[in-house]
């Protein structure tokens, strides 16, 4: 890429979830290898708008800058992406910063995915372990388990599927294709499989697996590569077969 | 979404999809199939229609086989494609477009199927007839646009059917069967085609 003296961007600026969005765009000297959480620092450092009008520094959020935390997850050029791990080299400008639109904006990029970990607790997205005593150690897992399931594993609650998947909306009460491939995850596990129909059982309800839609969006959305569709499909298989066996046996 | 059992949610949608297929689905291949005696002519077709029509009990079979599941599936699809938000100008991938070319190609063939019932069946159901309304321009366009849209639905609605009843599971067997379906597509539509040629 050739090299340019400037970096554009244009940010989707809002004060409040009550108040209206505005756009401001800024400028940045060019340095090499930045990122997008690189140039919002610049942006606190001296928060001036292109236009040379004084503003408040962009609210956003990071954690680990190193794409597994999830927290920097914001509409980048159009999608979601992590900005840690989005680099201003490898991206068009002006560049596009604007916040999640599946999650009740805090401020400026900053969204609250607490809904993400609500669902989770709905698809029971753990393993119970002991209680009042040691119940000893579980069933050994598998090695050839143990790599797929670790691919699962990766989820990181960011939200980048939430954003590309139609049925998540307000008008669905779709938890999206990441707390279902955690029902997978748990319910492959040796321990966990003896929990399955806790996990299985909500994935029925309004919201559960069948408001999926196919669009497929969300397996091209993970930064992580996860497999969503897979668990999606192969959580329809363990559904049908858990609601008929269930249903058969009232 | 709330902790409270109802799972009414998701056998309407397994039934749902299971409509698309049995009856709907094998009965748009029986109708296209059936409709190719219009290329005899003028003399078969209506042959084929009077004895379509003097079958005994004809009217429950039409009413349990076609009208009620098509209903019950337009009803809950329109549902369906409300409660869904595309954002194909965003995330442009050739599955996305056709969730969204699915859902108005459902709508478009409810109403065609509205349309279409409501001349072949509650008014003069006959070559000629039929003939007339091809042979204006827009009557050949909304037929021609009705019966592709049907096939399309049909055929990419049993791509997502073997994703639902946890048939192809990994990408790899999605696409071969994506692949199956194009032919299937192509063969459905030929033979649709050559149904609304025999009109003109």
């Amino acid at each position: 890429m050739a090299e340019q003296k400037t970096i554009h961007l244009k940010i989707r600026r809002q004060d409040d979830p009550d108040k209206p969005s505005r756009w401001e765009a800024f400028n940045i000297p060019y340095r090499e290898k930045l990122n997008v959480i690189s140039c919002l620092m610049e942006i606190q450092k001296n928060p001036v708008t292109a236009e040379g009008k004084k503003t408040t520094p962009v609210v956003w959020e990071c954690n680990c800058l190193e794409e597994v935390c999830g927290a920097c997850t914001m509409n980048i050029n159009g999608q979601g992406k992590q900005a840690c791990s989005a680099l201003i080299d490898h991206l068009e400008q002006p560049i596009v910063l604007e916040p999640l639109t599946k999650f009740p904006l805090v401020r400026d990029l900053m969204v609250d995915r607490q809904i993400m970990f609500d669902h989770l607790k709905t698809v029971h997205a753990w393993i119970p372990i002991d209680g009042t005593y040691n119940l000893g150690s579980g069933p050994r897992m598998s090695e050839v388990k143990r790599q797929w399931a670790y691919e699962l594993s990766k989820c990181m609650t960011c939200g980048c599927c939430m954003e590309a998947c139609p049925q998540v909306n307000s008008r669905s009460k779709f938890i999206g294709p990441s707390a279902i491939s955690q029902a997978r995850l748990f319910n492959a596990h040796p321990t966990g499989e003896m929990n399955k129909h806790e996990r299985l059982a909500p994935l029925l309800d309004e919201g559960g697996i069948a408001d999926c839609g196919n669009s497929q969006n969300c397996v091209r959305a993970c930064p992580k590569d996860i497999p969503l569709t897979t668990s999606l499909a192969d959580l329809n298989r363990e559904t049908n077969k858990f609601a008929l066996s269930r249903w058969l046996r009232k | 979404m709330s902790t409270t059992q109802k799972p009414y949610h998701f056998l309407i949608r397994r039934a749902h999809s299971l409509l698309g297929l049995v009856p709907i689905g094998l009965f748009l291949t029986f109708h296209m199939v059936l409709n190719l005696s219009a290329r005899g002519g003028p003399e078969v077709y209506d042959k084929v229609i009077a004895t379509m029509q003097g079958f005994p009990g004809i009217f429950i079979i039409e009413l349990v086989v076609i009208f009620i599941p098509i209903a019950v599936h337009a009803i809950y699809g329109t549902w369906v494609v409300y409660s869904g938000q595309s954002n194909v100008l965003r995330y442009k991938y050739a599955r996305n477009w056709f969730y969204i070319i699915q859902r108005i190609s459902g709508l478009y063939t409810l109403v065609f199927i509205t349309i279409h019932v409501y001349l072949m069946r509650f008014s003069e159901a006959n070559f000629a007839a039929l003939s007339e309304f091809l042979r204006q321009p827009v009557g050949l366009v909304f037929y021609t646009l009705g019966v592709i849209f049907a096939i399309f639905h049909f055929v990419n609605g049993l791509w997502a059917f073997a994703i639902t009843w946890g048939i192809t599971i990994g990408p790899h067997s999605q696409k071969i069967w994506l692949y199956a379906l194009v032919v299937v597509f192509i063969l459905l539509s030929g033979i649709g085609l050559a149904n609304i040629s025999a009109f003109l």
